[in-house]
């Protein structure tokens, strides 16, 4: 228990310095600036904004880049609730409710609720964090290459389970993503893989060149396909009131309780669990509320809700990614890219070598949502300014920024080029509905599983059935096949559902 | 693997057992993908005894690949499926354009003609574009971009033409 207080006073010590204050502040302005533009999602966000850290020290950069993805989340959960468009999978429930509640000119109290929301579940998960990252830690030391690789298994098919459409294509995408890490110096013998005597290809794709290709680039291409000017059905009504009534507290906050113990548990396992966190949380809150007919007509537990489980989701997010080094979901991987070009490599080892920077980090989270509350809340009003910025003039403004961001990374040419090729290929891939996200996580996960597999193996002698006779790994790698077969079966059901209807 | 596809919609021309050509065309490119990395980490070791080579672990991965494109071809082939979604040429061929332009031009001229060049060709994109509020915003954007990279952030890059500092 000493130690835990001690973590979190070293850690505030961090990140209450002044400049660690101005950064995480710049870091949530910019991020909610960038989220609230339409069409930009937290992963586009991040991958966007990735350059700006460079020039900055390691702790700073991470604080500022924490900031950033929490202020990017806030944007989307303000377009969600304003227009109606989710920036990203974990705000798609809030459109539910938010945004009735906007048409009813309630979209004040809405926005304030889902900052609050936020900021409980904040509160709870970095405590959270705080007490399970030592025993986690020595958790991780249990940890062989067999575990490591049964554990990235596991998190790669709940990767799956969450991605939408279907299971084959996103399994599909994930592989994709794992041979594309595979391009570069082999780490073992530095032979060169599949680099074709390209001397920018040797160190291996960037991870950020191809988030900011499939994401961003992507994103505009697809954008203009329909025309410019997205109809966007902007809520013209002047936001009166921004602060909720006591009727409206008395509603949300149990909803953010249970919001909140939700998303914090499933946030903690590995595969992104702020997607379904939201959605378990909005189900959960319709099933036992008296009025669930309320639900979809603006209720305001339905904003509740979602917003605080996924927040406290990807707060606890970071506990798989601090304790065990492996990402899990897009925007912590990221967050590792981040790291690795400051020369940190996230795991147990950062927890005991680099304490300062692990807990500053976990300090800055709640600060950064802290300022989320005072200064985006009575700033809305410049949000929704920002959501009538034509796309017309915003395009253009992206590709450059993107260009110039991927450019300032290695000072590469190629690099630029190389993210408009994948911007060519991620057009593509959504023309084939098939999900980019997967294809991104596999693609950090590739050369961790690569090295795992290559050392588990080796310890065995060659004999592959090591991961199912280690019974930490077995319990891993059960999990995951169970994962997959309830992922297949309903698709299974459903399709035949389909075929008797045409029968 | 920088290899562009370039489908174009060809439901005019798509055989009538393929009944969903999106998934089918899309498993395809997959194979095709995998069997290009096949190739392309042909001339790597692979296992010696139970020690991985460099290349066991990109064929693993290709041959996965191989597996799943075939598996989701083998679903369009199948199972009823989405048509292939239109391609629209101005948007694309415009951005990657000015991508392209920025990442030649960046070093011999310099952030300020660059960006602000770049700027222009990707509002090509659109025939919505307005010239007028377009170059005011694109100097705006310039101008921002070169105080931000440089000064604030410490990012050393070209703000001019070579020419002209010389």
């Amino acid at each position: 228990m000493a130690d835990l207080f001690h973590n979190l006073f070293l850690g505030f010590g961090v990140a209450v310095s002044p400049v660690n204050l101005m950064l995480c502040l710049i870091g949530a302005l910019v991020g909610t600036l960038v989220g609230v533009l339409p069409g930009i999602g937290t992963i586009a966000t991040v991958a966007m904004l990735l350059p700006i850290t460079f020039g900055l020290p390691p702790v700073g950069a991470l604080i500022m880049l924490a900031g950033i993805y929490y202020g990017a989340q806030y944007g989307g959960s303000t377009t969600s609730i304003l227009v109606n468009i989710p920036g990203e999978a974990t705000s798609v429930v809030t459109t539910l409710d938010g945004f009735q509640m906007a048409k009813q000119g309630r979209a004040g109290p809405a926005l304030a609720i889902a900052a609050i929301g936020s900021f409980i579940a904040g509160c709870a998960a970095t405590v959270l964090i705080a007490v399970l990252g030592a025993p986690l830690t020595k958790l991780a030391l249990a940890f062989g290459p067999a575990e490591y690789f049964s554990l990235m298994v596991l998190g790669l098919i709940f990767a799956v389970v969450l991605a939408k459409g279907s299971v084959l294509k996103a399994i599909a995408m994930i592989v994709l993503g794992l041979l594309l890490s595979m391009v570069g110096s082999d780490i073992e013998t530095g032979a060169s893989r599949m680099a074709f005597n390209i001397p920018e290809l040797a160190d291996g794709l960037g991870f950020a060149t191809v988030a900011m290709g499939v994401f961003g680039f992507a994103e505009i291409i697809r954008n203009l396909d329909t025309g410019a000017e997205m109809d966007r059905e902007l809520v013209q009504q002047k936001i009166t009131g921004l602060m909720p009534t006591k009727k409206d507290m008395m509603e949300s906050l149990p909803a953010i309780f249970r919001g909140t113990v939700l998303g914090s548990i499933l946030g903690i396992l590995p595969g992104g669990g702020a997607v379904i966190a939201s959605f378990a949380a909005y189900t959960f809150e319709k099933k036992i509320s008296r009025e669930p007919q309320k639900f979809g007509r603006g209720a305001i537990a339905g904003v509740a809700a979602p917003e605080s489980a996924n927040n406290a989701a990807a707060q606890t997010s970071f506990i798989p990614l601090l304790t065990l080094g492996i990402p899990p979901n897009a925007v912590m991987a990221l967050m590792v890219g981040a790291m690795t070009i400051h020369g940190i490599v996230p795991g147990p080892q950062v927890m005991q070598k680099q304490p300062d920077l692990v807990w500053g980090m976990i300090a800055s989270m709640w600060i950064g949502n802290l300022m989320l509350i005072i200064i985006n809340l009575p700033l809305v009003g410049i949000w929704v300014r920002l959501l009538r910025v034509p796309y017309r003039l915003m395009f253009p403004s992206i590709v450059v920024f993107c260009a110039i961001g991927i450019y300032s990374i290695n000072n590469a040419p190629v690099d630029v080029v190389l993210a408009g090729a994948f911007g060519l290929v991620g057009y593509w891939l959504i023309k084939h509905e098939f999900e980019p996200a997967p294809l991104l996580l596999g693609m950090v996960l590739g050369p961790l599983m690569e090295e795992n597999l290559r050392r588990a193996l080796l310890i065995s002698r060659g004999d592959w059935s090591v991961f199912v006779t280690r019974p930490l790994s077995a319990v891993l790698m059960a999990a995951a096949a169970g994962l997959l077969v309830l992922a297949v079966l309903p698709t299974l059901r459903r399709k035949r559902d389909e075929v008797f209807v045409e029968g | 693997m920088t290899d562009t596809p370039s489908e174009r919609p060809r439901q005019s021309i798509k055989p009538k057992w393929v009944r969903g050509p999106q998934d089918f065309i899309g498993g395809i490119v997959l194979v095709a993908v995998a069997l290009f990395a096949l190739w392309a980490s042909d001339d790597l070791q692979g296992m010696h005894g139970f020690t991985f080579g460099p290349g066991t672990a990109p064929r693993m991965f290709a041959v996965l690949l191989l597996i799943l494109g075939a598996g989701v071809a083998i679903t369009g082939v199948v199972s009823e499926g989405p048509k292939l979604a239109r391609y629209s040429w101005r948007g694309p061929l415009f951005v990657m354009l000015a991508i392209v332009f920025f990442a030649v031009a960046i070093r011999p001229l310099g952030l300020v003609v660059s960006g602000l060049a770049s700027f222009l060709i990707s509002a090509l994109g659109t025939p919505e574009t307005r010239w007028v509020e377009t170059l005011i915003v694109g100097i705006c954007l310039t101008i921002g971009c070169a105080l931000l990279f440089p000064y604030v952030l410490g990012l050393p890059m070209p703000l001019f033409p070579r020419f002209l500092v010389q």
